[in-house]
């Protein structure tokens, strides 16, 4: 029986041009290895093998879905998978853009555990201590920051900035 | 532009120098690429550099390297582009002081070779070039040619520790003062060591069974023992465990508990984010709190290991300030011969 029989291309259309790589998830033949071997599917209801089979039906509550959040981006099905180029942790952090995109994906409480290291990684080019003590110099730290303009990285940054000033006026 | 080869061609060494592959080396400049999860176990540095030194070998860090970014890519606060720019500026600087870079860390090994991977895809080459391309007006200056370009033919070759302690382990073995005495050890990969590809040239080599540190520990004097959950995730999972603790600790449990079901002494692994997960005190408390068994094996990095056996002072292959459960009692097994 062909799972994918009502096809709509819209959301692989979408997923496609933005990470050429992902067309070959058209190969799947629905065979579940990924998901027998998969740790997220052990321990949550995350399925890669509905998730590719609902983009191929073009069913954007994919985007909208926790599911896609759970993946360990192992890459253990890519190894299992029988088919060559199917790349399903590449497809999540795909549709997890998306998500984030259409406004689906985590809010910034889910992202404060980031909050620290995104900080550490903007003002010092790491994300622990350097043990050793071999800080990089400013201007190196200056480069990172100019190449993270625009990204999520920054506004995850300057939400907590923002959340600690409205906490100290509360205060 | 040459996008495939930075891995370094282990084959090719042993085919080369079939009876000292550690000759390849000499004269040869090579570099630690900074893990950030160092910090919390110095012994996985400080472990293999001494023994670099031992060695013979010309060995630098490099102070203008940053994090691999591995983290803000996999929970898409950067992009492929940014990432690949990140990795791009990491890279000129290693290629500028050095030959090969070396990686403690899985993580860091697979973010490299990714970041690489990346700019086969035409808009993101052109992506990231354009980022490089701000930097070098907002600098001006270059330091040396070529800083802000993506790198054609670089020199730099990036090779894991494991794979190159065990190209060497003959001259490693020779620097052992302990031996294990038969401890029994179980052994954990890591997922992005396990299912890696970016590092194989051949289909063989990346699916056939990866046996690489259980030969090291028979060479070392200790029994490798099987288990279940051999080649299950530590639970990390791009930070599962900060957003999914319970769920991912499942995981980090469901290992710990069949390596010690048959009986192993510690486990042994290549990569400081799995010993992190694996050994933090915080994690066994809650797995002793949400699944009700106080697990007490010990985790030991591979670096550490051989710093141990090299005699190396406890402080500083396995760090004291480290409260991994009885790691002291290894420690003085292996140590009170
Ligand atoms: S990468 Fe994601 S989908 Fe694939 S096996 Fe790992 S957790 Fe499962
Ligand atoms: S293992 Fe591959 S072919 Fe099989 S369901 Fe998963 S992605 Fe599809």
């Amino acid at each position: 029986m062909d799972e994918h029989t009502d096809w709509n291309w819209e959301l692989f259309d979408e997923i496609v041009e933005d990470v050429e790589e992902n067309k070959n998830i058209i190969q799947c033949i629905a065979c579940g290895k990924c998901v027998g071997d998969c740790p997220a599917a052990k321990v949550s209801n995350f399925n890669s093998r509905k998730i590719i089979k609902k983009v191929l039906r073009g069913d954007k509550s994919v985007l909208k879905d926790s599911d896609i959040w759970h993946c360990y981006l192992c890459e253990r099905c890519k190894r299992v998978c029988p088919k060559e180029n199917i790349n399903i942790p590449l497809l999540i952090i795909n549709l997890r853009n998306e998500s984030f995109k259409r406004g689906f994906g985590p809010r910034y409480n889910d992202l404060r555990k980031y909050v620290e290291m995104s900080e550490r990684f903007l003002t010092q080019g790491i994300i622990l201590e350097e043990p050793l003590g071999e800080d990089l110099p400013q201007e190196r730290i200056d480069e990172l920051d100019t190449i993270c303009d625009f990204a999520r990285i920054k506004y995850v940054f300057k939400a907590s900035n923002e959340k600690q000033k409205a906490k100290r006026k509360r205060n | 532009m040459n996008f495939n080869t930075l891995a370094l061609d282990l084959q090719a060494i042993e085919e080369e120098f079939p009876e000292s592959p550690l000759d390849y080396f000499k004269e040869k400049k090579l570099c630690l690429f900074r893990a950030c999860l160092e910090k919390y176990f110095p012994g996985v540095r400080w472990g293999f550099q001494d023994l670099l030194e031992e060695l013979q070998l010309e060995v630098t860090t490099c102070k203008n390297q940053s994090c691999c970014s591995g983290t803000f890519f996999q929970r898409n606060l950067i992009t492929r582009a940014q990432f690949s720019a990140i990795n791009e500026r990491n890279l000129s600087e290693m290629n500028q002081q050095a030959d090969i870079a070396f990686f403690s860390c899985n993580g860091c090994y697979n973010s490299l070779l990714r970041g690489r991977d990346f700019l086969k895809t035409p808009e993101v080459r052109i992506k990231t070039q354009e980022i490089l391309n701000t930097i070098h007006k907002k600098v001006g200056v270059e330091r040396y040619p070529g800083i802000y370009k993506i790198l054609e033919n670089p020199k730099i070759k990036l090779v894991h520790d494991l794979d190159f302690l065990y190209l060497i382990r003959n001259d490693v073995l020779n620097t052992l003062k302990f031996d294990l005495r038969d401890l029994k050890v179980a052994v954990h990969y890591g997922c992005h060591y396990l299912n890696l590809s970016r590092d194989k040239k051949t289909i063989e080599s990346y699916l056939g069974s990866k046996t690489k540190l259980e030969e090291l520990i028979e060479l070392f004097g200790g029994i490798p023992v099987d288990y279940q959950e051999r080649e299950s995730c530590c639970g990390w999972g791009a930070s599962q465990l900060l957003i999914n603790p319970r769920e991912a600790l499942k995981i980090t449990y469901t290992k710990l508990k069949s390596a010690e079901n048959v009986g192993a002494d510690f486990i042994l692994m290549p990569c400081p984010t799995c010993l992190y997960t694996l050994s933090k005190p915080e994690y066994r408390d809650n797995i002793k709190n949400w699944f009700g068994e106080k697990l007490e094996i010990p985790t030991i990095h591979l670096n550490e290991l051989i710093a141990i056996l090299r005699g190396c002072e406890e402080e500083r292959c396995i760090s004291l300030t480290r409260k991994t459960p009885r790691l002291g009692e290894i420690f003085d097994i292996i140590t009170q011969q």
